[in-house]
């Protein structure tokens, strides 16, 4: 029964779409601080290339893989963050995407450790290696009755679900914080928010580092999904797209995010039935949404809109 | 209670100050005049520590505070009025207020918002309004109420009255003075030299990055060459472009 309504195809697609969540968030954080990083797809290849490797040559566990991938990638953030924090808008955004051409660069030049464009292949898969766990202590999949892969596609997703709620549960927690008030407050005056006594240097640097610490996390957590990485994951198409992720689905609240990675992931998959014309809907889609509703589909409005709609219907309740 | 010794600020090449004295006695209210372009807004950035100066030394209290960070100044009790109504203005008013003690840690910052609303009670009619849709004097207004929330002992005014009408000119000067009869020490750079020369106790008046008069508000008040220079015109406030 269980087995029937587990289909890995369907799965996989959720897993992709938990993973852009991720990288979804990590342009949302720069960007409530007023930061446009488009750095996101490079971060996202240090992580991956970061843990593959490791994990590889070193045969580390992967959730220590992981973490370096996601640590790596975060002081890259600082490193990079200090000096690019001179520059702020447009400027900011051309500086990031360069830096991610220059990371893509290296991973296809640096053929001795990366194999070139070839890509990493036999990357330890994450829900492979749970199972194997698993079966260590005598667990069988079919004792629940599922299939190997289901279990293994399964696993994956939980567990990145795990690891999506507690990004959007941490950060959700730091806007409502001192530092998200700081944060916002740069985003509105910078000049405001520095008269008023807030280092803004040093939270520039804390929100551009958080979102290079979740993009290495998801490319980490991406290489280890698909066990195949090449540095043509990482190009300009994927900061770009992560960008629309954001934008499309508002970048003034955390939903929107969540809700633009996974529409605009779900969209391609939905009209493969007319597959010529997918992507001429999905731009259509994008031209028509950033006419009509340049702040994206949520926003601030909207939201507490919502909010009052569930009141008042608990009200005639 | 401040004092700056031989400033001189750049901005990359051009340098803006040449060698600033001036000197701020704590109680009163000190005004910095000049024409555009004069350094005074300069020279109010360097005190705040949004600018480094090149050479020479503030002193803020008897201790040499030069080049540190604006957070830093503002905890010693140096706060900084921007120019231009520097609000937050997708916050509300209330927020606005609290952002303004956002480096205290002490349990009074409550009470002390309701003591400021009542000191600006048109702020205290809109506290759940978005500071963006307030007038521009009530913008100017809630910055100063935010700096105060800072518990400054020394206020730095950056031209206050910048585009806003007469009679909010005048409410505004008399809420400087206030603030001086309430014991924090002002500095503050006006165009609007006669209205602020009335309320100051002492004044100096800069060009092209020099101070070239000081002495006592009175005496400047009839000094011939300021009212030949920036008092003769009776037009007080609207007559000039914000830089």
């Amino acid at each position: 029964m269980l087995a029937d309504i587990i289909n890995p195809y369907f799965l996989q697609i959720l897993s992709f779409i938990l993973i852009n969540i991720l990288l979804a968030i990590s342009v949302y954080v720069p960007l409530s601080s007023g930061q446009l990083s488009l750095g996101s797809a490079g971060f996202m290849g240090v992580g991956a290339y970061t843990s593959a490797l490791l994990t590889i040559h070193f045969d580390i566990p992967l959730i220590i893989g992981i973490l370096a991938g996601a640590c790596v990638a975060g002081i890259l953030g600082i490193i990079v963050g200090i000096p690019s924090l001179r520059l702020s808008g447009v400027y900011l955004a051309i500086a990031t995407l360069g830096l991610g051409e220059v990371i893509r660069v290296i991973f296809v030049n640096w053929e001795s450790l990366t194999k070139g464009s070839i890509g990493l292949t036999g990357i330890p898969q994450m829900g492979r290696e749970i199972l194997n766990f698993a079966k260590g202590f005598g667990f069988d999949p079919a004792m629940i009755g599922l299939k190997s892969n289901q279990f293994v596609y399964l696993v994956i997703v939980l567990i990145l679900l795990l690891l999506v709620i507690a990004t959007i549960w941490f950060v959700v927690r730091q806007q409502n914080s001192r530092v998200g008030r700081s944060l916002s407050s740069i985003q509105m005056d910078e000049k405001a928010a520095e008269s008023m006594g807030i280092n803004i240097t040093y939270y520039k640097v804390l929100s551009f580092t958080q979102g290079a610490f979740l993009a290495g996390l998801a490319g980490a957590l991406f290489a280890h999904v698909m066990g195949y990485i090449s540095p043509s994951d990482f190009s300009y198409h994927r900061a770009v797209e992560i960008l629309i992720f954001t934008v499309f689905g508002g970048s003034e609240v955390i939903l929107g995010a969540v809700f633009g990675a996974t529409f605009l992931t779900l969209v391609p998959e939905v009209l493969r039935f007319i597959s010529d014309y997918r992507y001429i809907i999905y731009g259509i889609v994008l031209i028509i949404l950033m006419a009509v509703r340049p702040q994206g589909i949520f926003d601030i409005h909207l939201l507490n809109r919502l909010k009052g709609l569930k009141r008042s219907k608990g009200g005639v309740r | 209670m401040l004092k700056l010794t031989n400033i001189e600020t750049y901005y990359g090449q051009i340098q803006a100050l040449k060698g600033i004295d001036l000197e701020v006695n704590e109680g009163k209210i000190i005004t910095l005049l000049g024409a555009n372009g004069a350094g005074k807004s300069t020279t109010m950035k360097t005190i705040a520590g949004l600018l480094k100066p090149k050479k020479g030394t503030v002193e803020f209290l008897g201790e040499n505070v030069t080049g540190l960070r604006p957070d830093q100044l503002l905890r010693k009790g140096i706060a900084l009025v921007p120019e231009g109504r520097a609000i937050l203005s997708t916050m509300t008013v209330i927020e606005n207020l609290e952002m303004g003690a956002y480096h205290r840690k002490d349990k009074d910052v409550k009470d002390e918002i309701e003591h400021v609303m009542q000191r600006f009670p048109i702020l205290n009619e809109r506290q759940s309004q978005m500071a963006g849709t307030l007038s521009g004097g009530q913008q100017q207004m809630l910055a100063i109420a935010r700096a105060l929330l800072s518990k400054p002992k020394l206020l730095l005014l950056d031209e206050p009255s910048m585009g806003l009408a007469p009679l909010i000119v005048a409410e505004i000067f008399n809420i400087i003075k206030e603030i001086k009869e309430a014991g924090t020490t002002v500095l503050l750079v006006e165009q609007n030299a006669k209205q602020a020369l009335k309320i100051a106790d002492y004044g100096y008046v800069m060009e092209t990055g020099k101070i070239i008069i000081e002495g006592k508000a009175s005496d400047l008040l009839e000094d011939p060459r300021i009212v030949e220079a920036y008092l003769g015109r009776k037009s007080t406030s609207d007559d000039k472009i914000p830089s």
